[in-house]
């Protein structure tokens, strides 16, 4: 369990000291992007505690999450859909399940 | 409490990348915040109101302090504050009006010809000084020796205030030659209306000229010890 949290803390200090900027208009493509990264995440942490892990799945499913979300905010934003809700109610409601699984796991033990 | 045992590396690799982003999303978040149209209006606009009140008062102020120094000079400080522009002036001279052209401009004819440019009036205002004019105001905008003259978007700034066509151009001096030098043949007056600009020049008996409002600021001049000498 430290491992993943050395990661993001690693994350977020990289973060911090790069002077990294995304322009206004690309701020909600990253943070459905992070949603989704937020997702495969608690995803993975599922997957790890029902030993159903598997590493290529994960990877995949992370960066194709990421990527079809923010593609589908893009492909929203250019027909006046708001596709954005869409991806943060799906990755929202996926991120609580889960949550609940992982839950239900620790207090089991 | 049950342990994640596979995939830990591959989970805090995403970890890694998702603080990153966290941390990239955060910032961006906090720069929309910053961002004017994220204050709120009615506190500028209040701060703006409140400024523009200080700056009134302080205006008001200088020219209470300016009036108070004039009752004890003598003619030489008097004529001093002439020529710095800080005292209204009075005296004969000319009102000239210049308006951009009505003419529309023919296709393909860059349209610009037919405004007024900070150059068109640079020119009449040199015309002016060349010929011997005192004193020179720009609609209200006394002209002293480091007064602007320039294009502002559609406007004209003088003394960093903004104006809008049509200018009006007083100037006190002999009104006969100030008229002459500026209808003088192939001269400023024949060159705008060449184009079209309106102008009109009417040389009067009594032209009113306003102090300069502003204040003088020297950062970086210091005078010279000993008069230069």
């Amino acid at each position: 369990m430290l491992l993943p949290l050395i990661g993001i803390l690693v994350g977020i200090i990289v973060g911090v000291m790069f002077p990294v900027k995304i322009p206004v208009e690309y701020a909600k493509f990253m943070s459905v992007a992070l949603l989704a990264a937020l997702d495969s995440v608690f995803g993975g942490l599922r997957a790890g505690m029902e030993d159903k892990f598997d590493n290529v799945i994960f990877i995949s499913g992370f960066f194709t999450n990421a990527m079809l979300a923010a593609g589908l905010v893009y492909i929203g934003d250019r027909l006046g859909i708001d596709l954005y809700y869409v991806a943060l109610l799906t990755f929202g409601l996926r991120i609580f399940q889960n949550l609940a699984i992982i839950r239900r796991y620790i207090l089991k033990k | 409490m049950k342990i994640v045992r596979q995939g830990q590396i591959a989970i805090a690799l995403v970890c890694a990348v998702l603080g990153f982003m966290l941390a990239v999303q955060f910032r961006t978040t906090q720069d929309i915040r910053a961002s004017l149209p994220y204050q709120r209006v009615e506190d500028l606009s209040q701060r703006l109101q409140e400024t523009e009140k200080e700056r009134d008062a302080l205006l008001e102020e200088l020219a209470k302090l300016r009036d108070s120094l004039t009752e004890t000079s003598s003619w030489e400080t008097q004529k001093i504050k002439m020529a710095a522009g800080i005292v209204p002036l009075r005296g004969p001279g000319v009102v000239i009006t210049i308006d951009d052209s009505k003419r529309p401009a023919k296709p393909g004819e860059n349209p610009n010809l037919y405004l007024i440019h900070d150059d068109d009036m640079l020119k009449v205002i040199n015309e002016l000084w060349a010929a011997g004019a005192e004193a020179v105001a720009i609609n209200e905008q006394r002209l002293i020796a480091s007064s602007e003259i320039r294009c502002a978007g559609p406007t004209l700034s003088v003394n960093n205030t903004r104006y809008s066509p049509p200018y009006e151009i007083k100037a006190i001096g002999s009104p006969q030659t100030l008229v002459n030098a500026l209808k003088m043949r192939g001269g400023v007056v024949e060159t705008l209306q060449f184009w079209g600009i309106q102008i009109s020049i009417k040389p009067q008996e009594v032209v009113e000229i306003p102090a300069y409002k502003g204040t003088f600021r020297f950062e970086y001049a210091k005078p010279v010890e000993n008069g230069g000498k």
